[in-house]
């Protein structure tokens, strides 16, 4: 359609530009013919303007010529009646015309002139028989003043008797006033040639003027290149026959018109030349006005045109932009339409899954609520079907928690905890909870770090537990029992000094997944497997979880599995390198500067060396327990003993527990001993505290981890009294500020355990006035929700703590609310509060922090 | 975009109403008289010199550097140098020394291109002006000061110092084994070398330039010997006969002529350059004489297809370049004396000195003007460097000397013997004793 419509336009141009072209062609033609006819015309008055001026010019050196003659003549008859014509003649003086007047008397061959000289007139010329005004002129010649002259004959008749010659010389020198200085704007040049010598006799002056072509006509001729014969012979046919002659040619690489003037009947000639554009000025400033003009019209016509096509292409522009976006708004309505469609039936599916995993676990709290109203006189069953109700309980507050998480993940809520943290704090976690699951099920489970270069990082730890703890679960859950699970940490190559580049592989042997479910495995509300014939329980929302977060953190994941061979998934994380500095004197303040590595693989005893290589301490390593017995003598004997020694398990010949028990012979109680084991400790506990062990740690070596271990060492006495007797209630009272009356009765009951009592108000306005009204120290904490009616906790934290009273700014206030999200615990925070605890209420939790904010005061 | 667009157009179609009838209006100027007055005196200033026969396509650099000198004077003082001109058509035309000599005894012009000669002619007549009123004939070199001095009047001053040598075809030379001749035998046994290697006229020469080897053969002892002054002052009063000095000269050109080295019946009828030229740069002939800037003007032997080399005539004291002044004289009574005198003050001031000399690569009359000459005219310039040279003009010689040993040359020429040519020089001294 649209190329039809492009085909219309463009046939539809065509159709234009031809008549416009054969209009400018006709109009073109028509302005030539018209600049054409008037150069013709201009022309031709130009050569009608020059002839008219030489035939002035003509005249004016004619009419000198006849004055001269003329005046010759009166003088003749003057000379013929005074009675002594030889004093007449020597007493004139000669003038800037007239030079030299000679006398000759008839019948004598020389004669007197003015100037006192002898006058001969045979050395005249009079063979031209060339005559003005009927007496003879001569030839042109220098005379004895050195300019071209002539003399003029006339004789002096007595009674009408010839009784002598009168000879009177002229310079032509005198025609040079009555001629104009600046013929055609001093563009043209005049000479005045001798029409039977051919020599110039007169010539232009000033500067220029001594260049060739002024002697002669030949000399005129070659100096102006008009070296054509036929012209020649044209000029010196004309001049043969006294005529005038006027023609075109080239002068200095112009076109110049020529010209011929006969003057006296060919006694003399005005000859020159003057350039075309000179004599055709008008003419020319008439032909370029017009073009102008036209140029002009051009000019604007296309101007016109370029207007209207600019305009037109704008008009195009804009339709096909508001096509295109409407095309788009189209596309994008029908996108959301489909997205819609989709979300709408993936929620239907996803709640109708929801509805299934929701009643499951319900129907079990209800069926053994149920059950444990029938056998609550039987303390075996109640405590089977309690602990049955809590698991439930539990997956119900995990299928919660998931499907808020990935309801705030997708409405771009989310926000990362920044802060630093230890890699080997994060691997212990999720060590400590997948191994167990792990061991129940029979399977092995391995961790390896390698390459890592820093392990203090800056991140959200919380969140790197969820991908880690969510991965590992999935792993576990989906591998038969007895298969294997491997947890990698690699580090990658830096892309920056400032981050580290990690890669976390988490692989099974387990079932594997079809092609088509991993397409579908981070979708959120979508679910490769119908949880209705899904063995293993969940939400189905964790990997989409997982995903979202990963992203979040600016990293990648992915999956590459196969079915009933095993799963791998893959996430590459960047994580800022932590610029809080080491405490360098750890070592030295807690006696540990030298210490023993001793482990049968050479490459753990490397990476135990590169990893405290920036320590203060020194490391030693020995790849046999014999070898580490010997390393200690010796250091003992040369009174350098080790502080530390670190001793991998399982080894050939002495494994870590004889080799400690050997140690502990040579340096008694001097010397921490610690088994560095990939394997569960539990089993060997007994034995290798007897071997004289002081502890244990898990592999894969951490520096953090290894501070960690000595502090707790050094410190355990402090540790064991805190953990035993101070955790503990016992005595204090608490203001419960809560809405729902069974929570705050499960609360009451809870704290009632714990050797506490509270006081409940129902709101924050009560909150505020009991406390208002209370004595100082009458209560040790206030727990609040959040969410209440009248007036919420936040207010009523900082209507609280506004008050005057001296206990009303340090009274712990600790936020329990549903609202278990990080912006929860920022607002609870800003609010007031001190410390923010979820629901459902963990008491261990809650004790743990009432008494760390009393511990703080 | 519409908005912006539009504006821009009006704008545009503003401007060109405007224009338009900014163009069409029409100032009213009340009553005024059109007619242009050109009758306004204009200031003038005539001079009189040779003009062109050459090529009008050859450019003529001496001219062109005078002309760029006489520009600075014309703007400067805002007059016009008018150019009157002759040139001999034929050698039966009276020269233009004649017409010139004329001319300045009938006060036709301002000012007059001489030859040496005629300046020594002009000046004894008392029809030159002193110059050494003006500013710049203080700068002048001595060389130059003592060859243009009339009577104690500095009568005349060149804008170049015109030095005359041998132009030879280096190439032809080497083609048939020949050095660089430096004495009279030398430079017969080239001329014999040439001859009967075909070369048929082996010097080309003209009606003017051949007494340059008389004045070489002469006078090489008298200027480059110890006492100048005296030996003149014995050819003044008559104790020492220029015939006696030009003897060996005038035997040397006979024996070219004799010889045939010298067509003499074309020589006396050729014009400088334009007779002998055309063979010389066809490389018909080897030898030539010219004047320095003949080597720059490509009217002349400028940008020749051979090596040239410009060589000092021979003597028995080695090579000898000959000097000559030609100079510009202003008439006693130049009708515009004053405008004269002003502009003979630019055109040789050092300024245009500079501007003339670098054009045209000449020895400058200046003493404060120098510049590099030419490949081809090193030879001669060193010579004249040295201050080896003889003068072919020297205004302290009652004897005139260029003018009268050419015209005494071209009778040899026309066939006189030399006798008959040394008795017209003792003719010629007496006659200035007589003075």
């Amino acid at each position: 359609m649209k190329k039809r419509e492009n085909q219309e336009k463009t046939t539809g141009r065509k159709r234009l530009i031809i008549p416009l072209i054969i209009v400018f062609f006709i109009l073109g033609s028509f302005v030539f013919f018209i600049a054409r006819r008037i150069s013709t015309e201009m022309s031709q008055s130009a050569i009608g303007n020059l002839s008219e001026s030489l035939e002035l010019l003509k005249g004016t050196v004619e009419v000198l010529f006849q004055r001269e003659a003329q005046y010759q003549k009166l003088i003749a008859e003057e000379l013929a009646i005074i009675e002594d014509p030889e004093e007449f003649i020597l007493s004139y003086d000669r003038n800037s015309t007239l030079v030299k007047m000679s006398l000759v008397f008839s019948g004598e061959t020389e004669g007197i002139s003015n100037t006192g000289e002898v006058f001969y007139p045979k050395e005249l010329d009079f063979s031209s028989q060339e005559r003005v005004e009927g007496i003879p002129i001569s030839s042109s010649y220098i005379n004895s003043m050195g300019t071209w002259a002539y003399t003029m004959k006339c004789p002096v008749t007595k009674n009408g008797r010839e009784i002598a010659e009168l000879y009177v010389e002229y310079i032509y020198d005198s025609f040079d006033k009555a001629l104009p200085d600046r013929l055609y704007n001093g563009s043209a040049t005049l000479y005045i040639m001798d029409g039977q010598t051919e020599r110039f006799l007169l010539k232009p002056k000033g500067i220029g003027e001594r260049d060739a072509g002024h002697l002669n006509l030949q000399d005129f001729y070659r100096a102006n290149n008009i070296l054509e014969e036929s012209i020649q012979q044209s000029v010196a046919e004309s001049m043969k026959q006294d005529g005038n002659m006027m023609f075109y040619h080239k002068i200095q690489n112009k076109d110049s018109l020529i010209y011929m003037w006969a003057v006296n009947d060919g006694s003399v000639y005005l000859i020159g030349y003057v350039p075309v554009e000179s004599i055709q000025r008008e003419g020319n400033a008439v032909n370029q006005n017009i073009l102008i003009v036209v140029l002009v019209m051009l000019v604007a016509f296309f101007m016109c045109c370029a207007v209207f096509f600019f305009y037109e292409r704008q008009q195009n522009k804009f339709r096909q932009e508001r096509e295109a976006e409407r095309e788009f708004h189209n596309q994008q309505l029908g996108e959301a339409l489909q997205a819609a469609q989709v979300a709408n039936s993936s929620k239907t599916t996803f709640l109708s899954n929801m509805s299934h995993d929701i009643r499951t676990p319900m129907n079990a709290i209800l069926g053994f609520t149920t059950l444990l109203a029938r056998d609550a006189d039987n303390p075996i069953k109640v405590r089977e079907y309690t602990k049955k109700l809590t698991a439930s309980g539990q997956h119900l507050l995990s299928l919660i928690n998931d499907v808020l998480d990935v309801s705030k993940i997708e409405s771009g809520k989310a926000v990362l905890t920044i802060g630093e943290f230890r890699l080997n704090s994060v691997i212990s976690s999720v060590d400590a909870i997948i191994r167990p699951a792990a061991r129940d099920r029979g399977q092995s489970f391995e961790i390896q770090v390698t390459g890592i270069r820093h392990e203090c990082l800056v991140g959200d730890e919380t969140r790197l537990n969820q991908i880690l703890i969510n991965l590992l679960s999935n792993a576990v859950k989906y591998t038969q029992e007895g298969g294997n699970i491997w947890f990698r940490i690699f580090g990658l190559e830096q892309r920056s000094s400032q981050y580290e580049h990690i890669r976390i592989e988490v692989e099974d042997n387990g079932f594997g997944m079809t092609p088509e479910y991993l397409e579908v495995i981070f979708d959120a509300f979508t679910r490769a497997e119908n949880s209705t014939t899904n063995k293993v329980q969940g939400t189905g929302l964790g990997m989409a979880i997982t995903k979202n977060i990963v992203e979040l953190m600016g990293g990648t994941i992915e999956v590459a599995s196969e079915v009933n061979k095993g799963t791998i998934f893959t996430v590459d994380l960047e994580l800022r390198i932590s610029e809080q500095e080491e405490d360098a004197k750890f070592w030295k303040n807690h006696g540990v500067t030298r210490i023993l590595a001793v482990d049968d693989d050479g490459d753990v005893c490397e990476g135990i060396q590169a990893l405290m290589e920036d320590t203060e301490a020194c490391v030693d390593v020995r790849l046999s327990g014999e070898e580490a017995v010997r390393a200690v003598e010796t250091t003992l004997e040369a009174q350098a003993p080790y502080d530390l020694v670190l001793l991998d398990w399982r080894m050939p010949g002495l494994n870590g527990i004889e080799t400690a028990r050997r140690i502990r012979e040579v340096m008694g109680e001097r010397i921490l001993i610690l088994l560095l084991t990939a394997y569960d400790w539990d089993e060997i506990d007994a034995e290798a505290l007897a071997a004289g062990i002081d502890g244990f740690l898990a592999k894969p070596f951490f520096v953090s981890a290894l501070k960690e271990k000595i502090l707790e060492l050094k410190t355990r006495g402090e540790e064991q009294a805190w953990a035993g007797g101070a955790l503990t209630l016992e005595g204090q009272h608490f203001l419960v500020v809560e809405d729902n009356e069974i929570n705050s009765e499960i609360l009451e009951e809870l704290l009632d355990i714990e050797g506490a009592d509270c006081e409940v108000v129902v709101n924050g306005e009560l909150a505020v006035e009991r406390f208002a009204k209370a004595n100082p120290s009458e209560f040790d904490a206030i727990l609040m929700d959040v969410q209440m009616p009248v007036m919420n906790g936040y207010e009523a934290t900082k209507r609280i703590r506004a008050m005057e009273r001296e206990d009303a700014a340090i009274i712990p206030i600790i936020a329990m609310t549903a609202n278990a999200f990080a912006e929860d615990v920022k607002d609870a925070i800003n609010a007031g509060m001190n410390a923010h605890v979820a629901k459902p209420v963990d008491m261990e939790m809650l004790k743990r922090t009432i008494k760390d904010l009393q511990k703080r005061g | 975009m519409k908005g912006y667009f539009k504006k821009r157009l009006v704008l545009f179609l503003t401007g060109v109403l405007l224009v338009g009838m900014t163009a069409c209006g029409k100032k009213d100027e009340g009553m005024v008289n059109l007619v242009e007055d050109d009758i306004q005196e204009k200031k003038v200033v005539n001079m009189f010199g040779p003009m062109e026969k050459s090529s009008p396509e050859a450019d003529n650099v001496a001219r062109s550097s005078h002309e760029l000198t006489v520009i600075m004077a014309e703007e400067e003082l805002g007059l016009s140098v008018e150019y009157r001109t002759y040139t001999a058509e034929t050698y039966k035309d009276k020269t233009y020394d004649d017409v010139t000599l004329a001319r300045a005894r009938s006060d036709m012009d301002d000012v007059y291109l001489l030859n040496p000669d005629t300046i020594q002619i002009l000046g004894s007549e008392g029809k030159l002006v002193d110059l050494s009123c003006l500013e710049s004939s203080a700068n002048l070199r001595d060389v130059v000061r003592v060859s243009n001095t009339v009577d104690g009047k500095l009568v005349a001053i060149p804008q170049e110092v015109v030095v005359y040598g041998l132009f030879v075809n280096q190439d032809m030379f080497e083609d048939y084994h020949l050095e660089l001749p430096n004495t009279p035998e030398e430079f017969l046994e080239c001329c014999r070398v040439f001859k009967e290697n075909g070369i048929e006229t082996p010097v080309g020469a003209n009606r003017w330039w051949l007494e340059n080897f008389v004045f070489a053969l002469a006078y090489a002892d008298l200027y480059n010997g110890e006492n100048t002054e005296a030996e003149i002052a014995a050819l003044n009063n008559g104790e020492a006969k220029y015939s006696d000095y030009m003897r060996e000269g005038f035997e040397f050109v006979k024996t070219l002529i004799d010889m045939g080295y010298v067509d003499a019946e074309r020589a006396y009828t050729y014009e400088a350059i334009e007779g002998e030229g055309p063979d010389f740069r066809e490389q018909k002939t080897p030898i030539v004489m010219a004047y320095w800037g003949a080597a720059n003007a490509d009217i002349a032997y400028g940008k020749p297809e051979f090596n040239l080399q410009v060589i000092g005539f021979p003597s028995h004291r080695g090579q000898m370049p000959v000097v000559s002044m030609s100079g510009y004289g202003v008439c006693a009574n130049a009708e515009h004396l004053e405008d004269t005198l002003a502009v003979m003050d630019i055109i040789l001031s050092d300024e245009a000195l500079q501007v003339y000399a670098e054009t045209n690569k000449v020895i400058s009359p200046s003493k404060n003007v120098e510049v590099e000459c030419i490949d081809a005219l090193k030879p001669l310039n060193d010579l004249v460097n040295d201050g080896v040279y003889v003068l072919g003009s020297n205004a302290s010689m009652k004897l005139e000397q260029w003018g009268n040993t050419c015209v005494v040359v071209r009778e040899l020429l026309n066939g006189a013997s030399v006798e008959e040519c040394l008795e017209e020089m003792d003719r010629l001294q007496e006659g200035t004793l007589g003075e």
